[in-house]
């Protein structure tokens, strides 16, 4: 396999006998961003585990900026950042105290802590408790304190579930901004929109495997199907939807037969989402 | 080990300690309250008994016996005796009758009254009676057909009772000890609640780390406290390392009782009702230690009755380390057991 900074190489992990991890193998290149989807109970969180050297796998090694990481868990995780799904901020402290409390933890004596909140958006509220906080406000200082120690891999963990869109856009511009520094992102998320747009690889993930990983765009080639959808006014007067797939020696007679026989009100092209995607290589659902 | 991240996590856990206004006002409060007790307690034990005694007659016998551990005072009537007695100016009040020493002669059984107060111990009651019996076969001639010979094993306390406020010394310092082991498992409870830990996990602190500094933290909280107290109430100023090393050693096992209902709290009500039964069983040796002969040989399952003991036995009767060395390697077992009770539990609840 290549070496990448982050590779799984038949990595497993089971709680008694159920499997929650089978045996994946996969890279993520320095500087990428590589979205991880898949349903509640797919093995996301046990990856991100075993990747972040909280848990041992039972198989399989995972190896982190050339480290294994069962074996030099402190080393690794001095190296890393990561962001969790729930909020986990010591609630009494500032916002200040919570970053530079962990920034120490990381041997970081530099920390401008108000500059780390000028880019999530909380200048002016670094002193104020965490408690005072609104969800968004704390989801972004969770971003903040994941970047302390500049780390070369992050892992965020549905960063933006529930936030108000000034809030993920906040949040997906620093992903960005930390790509461009050179950072690796390994971003879980159910929201296939936000890992379409982000991601250089999305990899799903479903009942312990990885079923499939590739570009966005290389997998909407492979498994979706792009189309026409088109809003045609009928001689009643009622909307009725049509839709022309594209890509088959049928279509432009297609599209010629619509404008042909149909009062064409709106016309749109519409490409497969990685939801529909992932549902027609799994037969579920990412929200399941 | 990395002395960095300890000094760090000590640092945070004791900012989070003090910013929780239920325990820091617990512990400011709490040391200038059993101060406070402590120096408003009687600091000298009076150990006459105080006898009413209304007697138309003065017995010469009874008049001897006067100075002996009792202090009579004579009042005017019968009806003043009983009002002093319910005043609780006399632990017992005694009415002889005019005719008395008429009665002794003629080989009749005088009546003597003795009144007491509801609330005297059976105890004091039995030693009037027996008093009174003895100065009745004085008094009439007849001597007990027996010496009595009294040798004190051990050093003589007789007037130099412990007052109570020393008494109460072991039960205030154990007392200061045992809250700070609810605010450390309240901590502990809430890192693990809020998820705290899992954010400390993925950073370079390791488990050991962890454990390590939360122990300081307890350790730091509980000592110093009780250091600080037993200095200000006099209890180190004989043998002052025996008391500190006690009070560490009892710093550390409260640790670990703290890990303990860490494990078994979610949260601060959680942590207070599983921490106020296991509390309630370690104050038992202290009360044994305020109410003697409360507590019989069970006490000394309990760790704290080595803490408690030491702590008694080293302030208030001057022993040393040649008496109470045993009871400090007993106590370092209880530390050891608890502690590793104590991390086993926190390790299956967090990792």
């Amino acid at each position: 396999m290549t070496q990448g900074t982050i590779v799984a190489e038949r990595l497993m992990y089971s709680y008694g006998n159920l499997i929650a991890v089978d045996g994946i193998s996969f890279n993520v290149a320095e500087g990428e961003i590589l979205g991880f989807l898949g349903p509640n109970g797919a093995g996301k969180t046990t990856t991100v585990k075993m990747l972040t050297g909280q848990l041992k796998p039972k198989g399989g090694k995972a190896t982190l900026l050339g480290m294994d990481v069962a074996k030099n868990v402190d080393k690794v995780q001095g190296d890393i950042g990561v962001c969790f799904e729930v909020t986990n901020l010591y609630e009494q402290m500032s916002a200040v105290e919570n970053l530079r409390f962990f920034a120490r933890l990381f041997g970081v004596h530099s920390l401008d802590a108000e500059a780390l909140l000028v880019r999530v958006d909380l200048a002016g509220r670094g002193k104020d408790r965490v408690a005072t906080y609104s969800k968004g406000m704390k989801q972004r200082l969770m971003v903040a304190r994941s970047l302390v120690n500049r780390p070369r891999v992050i892992f965020l963990d549905e960063p933006t579930a529930g936030l108000d869109p000034t809030s993920s856009e906040s949040i997906r511009n620093i992903i960005l901004e930390e790509r461009e520094r050179g950072a690796t992102v390994f971003l879980t998320t159910h929201d296939m929109l936000e890992a379409d747009k982000l991601s250089d690889r999305v990899a799903f993930m479903n009942q312990g495997k990885i079923v499939a990983l590739d570009t966005p765009h290389n997998l909407k080639q492979q498994y979706g199907k792009r189309a026409l959808k088109a809003k045609v006014s009928t001689e009643s007067g009622k909307l009725e939807d049509r839709e022309v797939i594209l890509d088959t020696p049928e279509t432009p007679e297609a599209i010629h037969e619509l404008f042909a026989q149909e009062k064409v009100v709106t016309i749109h092209s519409e490409e497969a989402t990685l939801e529909d995607i992932f549902i027609s290589i799994t037969g579920r659902g990412l929200q399941e | 080990m990395n002395w960095r991240i300890i000094r760090a996590l000590v640092a945070k856990d004791l900012s989070l300690f003090f910013k929780n206004r239920f325990f820091a006002i617990v512990t400011v409060i709490g040391l200038i309250f059993y101060i406070v007790i402590y120096f408003v307690m009687p600091k000298s034990v009076n150990e006459n008994l105080e006898i009413g005694l209304y007697a138309p007659v003065m017995l010469p016998a009874l008049e001897q016996m006067q100075g002996e551990g009792l202090e009579i005072e004579r009042v005017e009537s019968e009806d003043m005796l009983k009002e002093g007695v319910i005043e609780g100016h006399y632990v017992a009040g005694i009415a002889l009758p005019a005719d008395i020493m008429e009665g002794f002669v003629s080989a009749q059984k005088p009546v003597i009254s003795v009144y007491f107060a509801s609330d005297v111990p059976e105890e004091t009651k039995d030693a009037v009676e027996v008093m009174i019996r003895e100065l009745a076969y004085q008094q009439v001639g007849q001597a007990l057909a027996i010496e009595v010979s009294e040798e004190i094993i051990g050093p003589d306390l007789a007037g130099m009772q412990i007052p109570p406020r020393d008494r109460m010394r072991p039960l205030l310092a154990i007392m200061l000890i045992m809250v700070e082991t609810l605010g450390l498992a309240n901590l502990i409870s809430e890192e693990i609640e809020r998820r705290t830990i899992n954010a400390l996990l993925v950073t370079p602190v390791s488990v050991k780390e962890l454990f390590f500094a939360k122990g300081i933290t307890g350790v730091s909280l509980a000592f110093i406290q009780s250091a600080l107290f037993m200095a200000i109430v006099g209890g180190i100023n004989h043998e002052p390392l025996i008391i500190l090393v006690t009070l560490l050693l009892g710093a550390i096992l409260v640790t670990g009782v703290g890990f303990i209902i860490a494990s078994l709290g979610r949260g601060f009500m959680s942590v207070l009702i599983w921490g106020m039964p296991i509390l309630i069983i370690l104050f038992i040796p202290a009360f044994g230690v305020m109410v003697p002969g409360a507590a019989t040989g069970w006490v000394k399952a309990i760790p704290s009755y080595y803490l408690v003991d030491t702590v008694h036995r080293v302030a208030n009767f001057g022993a040393g380390w040649g008496n109470i060395w045993l009871n400090l390697v007993v106590l370092v077992g209880f530390d050891l057991a608890l502690a590793w009770i104590g991390i086993m539990a926190l390790r299956r609840r967090t990792l």
